[in-house]
């Protein structure tokens, strides 16, 4: 009895084990073609930045001039470059203006859409087409808005104002440029925001809001003890995925400004894409992409840390 | 199921393969196909190219000719991104002086073996000085540019500023300045000059403004050797020569901010304007006979003035360089430079093609620009593969001197990165 039921077991999980290992091979078949274009695209840029960093690589290479080692040149003088910290603090000001008000406003937007009332679907639409609209697209627009002469935001300033308010050149004056570039990125972006907020609004159980009212919490209280404790994972996801494509700035900087007015709107990609591209300065680039990336990395482990997930919802 | 979609996986793989060699096939049982990418720039330079490109393919059958346009915000970096991956075309163009990148890397050619002494002859000095490199000349463009100071003329007869006969008599730095006060006075007069800021801080910065320190008697970089912009871009000329620009703003002739771009011609807000020859359509549409055309005042050490365009150059890559060299030799024909100046408004490159311009040609409204061309006012951006660097460093340094930054001290942060790029680059030797 005892020996047939262990044989029964063997032959189940040997079964059991060829299968996994079949299970396997698909897995490694069906990830094959994702795995091959993350190397040739994602892991081996990488490492090819990583070495380009120590080297002076042209963007437009000489033959009689060959690509040299140089060690940390390239480290040393992106440290002593006014630049580059002008580009890093815009990116630390984007994110710490933008993710706070971005998913405040989101978790706003997305509560409204919530409601079972007429149409709601199409204002969830309209939230969210500035997001599957191309950013160079919405940039442009947004350019004709800023305007300084005839520009709808001027008109509507003046409008509001009763004529007091003068025109002002949004993208030309060092003051304005990048506040109205964090202004109409948040108005982009908030639409994704909104969609997993929308999510994880719908994910809250509502025996939760029941069992709230009948202890007799009032909106307010309800909002505050069920509704942001149950969003707690989406608010983390949230705030993460906003800081990460904070520091990623570049698209509608690029469209609008290209970094100018003095560096006013300088960031971390787009002083990248001048060195590496316009002034042909590869290595150079290269150093930066790599610095970049080690305080990126850092700012991320330390948001993993100080949010952890909760597993137990 | 799953073995007769294998199958036919296979199968449609095999079939593309073999299409694709067919293809090349005959291709090479064909014409010679040459492949020439240009940028997308203005609509009407864009049709006469796309015209061009049609009419030569149709007049012979020996060379086909395939263009590609790209888009002019990126094109230097699609340029340069395909220099690396080393898949240039046959021919292409480039823009004004990024083309010494690609003759000191021999990415390009040089023309001197194809072209004849006679059309040598015939080109604006202009274009032979940007197109030659170490010696050799790599790059022709088709038409030049022009750039002086345009006047409202009836502003000019109010304040009672003289208007120079020609080149000869242009105004000198004192009478410039004394202009300037004069037409600030006039009560329509918003702004004495307007310096096209609005173009933002890039190119237009360093055409522009670098003539202006050219004839205080500075430049961007010592010619002599192009090994160091020291002494030079910040030697006591061109301190002075900026000094005297930033003043320009501080005393309110001239806006760091214009409103838009018709200050001079739509407003009038402005009594000069400080651009190119690109501007003769809305000038001349919008002024009418009160237009007229200066010659560059003289600042101190001659007058001085831009130049340079588009140009096109043979890459190194091709495998048929006499085929696109013909390509290029038909676009500098005389008729099809006029072709293409009469649509997109700039300098004939050839003096025959000049004579006969409606615009530039004798006592043509814009005269003074080919004269300026031809007499040696106009000065080429610096002829070094450091380009890139210097006139990004300059246009960096403009900007924050008419925004009021201590000339001396950003003039001193150009040349350190100027110096900087051609010491990485070891001087950017020249080896033949």
């Amino acid at each position: 009895m005892e020996a047939a039921r262990a044989r029964k077991k063997t032959t189940g999980s040997s079964g059991l084990q060829k299968q996994r290992r079949q299970e396997g091979r698909t897995a490694w078949l069906f990830s094959a073609p994702a795995l091959l274009l993350l190397t040739v695209f994602l892991v081996a840029p990488f490492l090819m930045a990583f070495a380009f960093a120590f080297t002076n690589q042209r963007l437009i290479p000489n033959p009689n001039l060959p690509t040299e080692f140089i060690g940390l040149r390239n480290f040393l003088r992106l440290l002593m470059d006014t630049t580059f910290y002008r580009a890093l603090s815009n990116n630390f000001i984007f994110a710490a203006v933008v993710v706070p008000i971005q998913t405040a406003f989101a978790l706003a937007l997305a509560m409204l859409v919530n409601r079972k009332v007429r149409y709601v679907n199409l204002f969830r639409t309209i939230y969210f087409s500035p997001v599957v609209t191309t950013m160079v697209v919405v940039s442009i627009v947004w350019f004709f808005l800023f305007n300084p002469g005839e520009g709808f935001i001027n008109q509507a300033l003046k409008f509001l104002t009763f004529g007091r308010a003068r025109p002002l050149d949004w993208l030309r004056s060092p003051r304005l440029a990048f506040p109205a570039i964090m202004f109409f990125s948040v108005w982009q972006g908030v639409g994704f925001q909104m969609i997993i907020f929308l999510a994880g609004l719908q994910d809250i159980p509502a025996e939760l809001y029941e069992a709230a009212q009948v202890d007799g919490a009032g909106s307010w209280r309800r909002f505050a003890s069920v509704t942001l404790p149950q969003l707690r994972n989406t608010t983390i996801f949230v705030v993460v995925a906003t800081t990460i494509l904070a520091f990623k700035l570049f698209t509608q900087v690029w469209v609008l400004t290209r970094g100018g007015p003095q560096n006013a709107t300088m960031t971390t990609i787009v002083m990248l894409y001048r060195q590496g591209f316009q002034e042909l300065r590869v290595g150079y680039a290269s150093s930066i992409a790599v610095l970049f990336f080690l305080i990126v990395l850092v700012i991320s482990l330390m948001q993993r840390l100080f949010l952890r997930e909760g597993r137990d919802t | 199921m799953r073995k007769y979609f294998l199958i036919l996986l296979a199968l449609i793989l095999f079939l593309t393969l073999f299409s694709g060699c067919a293809r090349k096939a005959e291709e090479a049982a064909g014409p010679v196909t040459i492949e020439v990418w240009f940028h997308s720039g203005k609509g009407e330079e864009r049709e006469v190219l796309d015209a061009q490109v049609e009419e030569f393919n149709n007049m012979q059958n020996e060379i086909r000719v395939e263009a590609i346009r790209l888009p002019e915000g990126s094109y230097n970096e699609q340029v340069s991104a395909a220099a690396l991956a080393g898949d240039l075309p046959d021919l292409l163009d480039f823009d004004g002086p990024y083309v010494y990148n690609y003759c000191w890397a021999e990415h390009l050619i040089p023309l001197d073996d194809y072209i004849s002494a006679e059309m040598r002859a015939d080109l604006l000095p202009s274009i032979v000085e940007q197109g030659t490199y170490g010696g050799k000349l790599y790059a022709l463009g088709t038409f030049d540019s022009g750039l002086s100071i345009w006047a409202n003329k009836a502003y000019l007869d109010k304040a009672g500023v003289r208007v120079p006969a020609g080149l000869d008599d242009a105004w000198n730095l004192q009478e410039f300045n004394q202009a300037l006060a004069k037409l600030q006075a006039l009560p329509e007069v918003e702004f004495a000059i307007d310096f096209k800021m609005n173009y933002g801080q890039g190119e237009w910065y360093s055409y522009g403004f670098s003539p202006i320190v050219q004839s205080f008697g500075g430049d961007l970089i010592d010619r002599s050797d192009y090994q160091s912009a020291a002494g030079v871009l910040n030697g006591p000329e061109a301190v002075a020569a900026l000094e005297w620009f930033q003043s320009l703003f501080e005393k309110g002739y001239a806006s760091i901010l214009p409103a838009g771009d018709d200050d001079f011609y739509g407003s009038k807000k402005a009594a000069l304007a400080f651009v190119g020859h690109w501007m003769w359509g809305p000038h001349s549409q919008n002024l009418g006979s009160d237009l007229v055309l200066l010659p560059m005042p003289d600042l101190g050490k001659g007058a001085a003035t831009g130049m340079g365009s588009w140009c096109w150059g043979i890459t190194s890559q091709s495998e048929n360089p006499e085929a696109t060299w013909k390509f290029l030799s038909y676009l500098m024909q005389p008729s099809q430079i006029l072709f293409m100046t009469n649509a997109n408004g700039a300098v004939p490159a050839r003096k025959s093609a000049l004579a006969k311009s409606k615009l530039y040609g004798a006592g043509a409204p814009l005269e003074i620009f080919a004269q300026q061309l031809e007499g040696g006012v106009a000065v080429p951006r610096p002829i070094t593969p450091a380009y890139p660097t210097i006139t990004s460093a300059f246009a960096e340094a403009i900007q924050n001197v008419v925004t009021g930054a201590d000339v001396k001290a950003e003039l001193d942060k150009a040349v350190g990165r100027i110096d900087q790029d051609i010491e990485d680059n070891k001087g950017y030797p020249i080896t033949q």
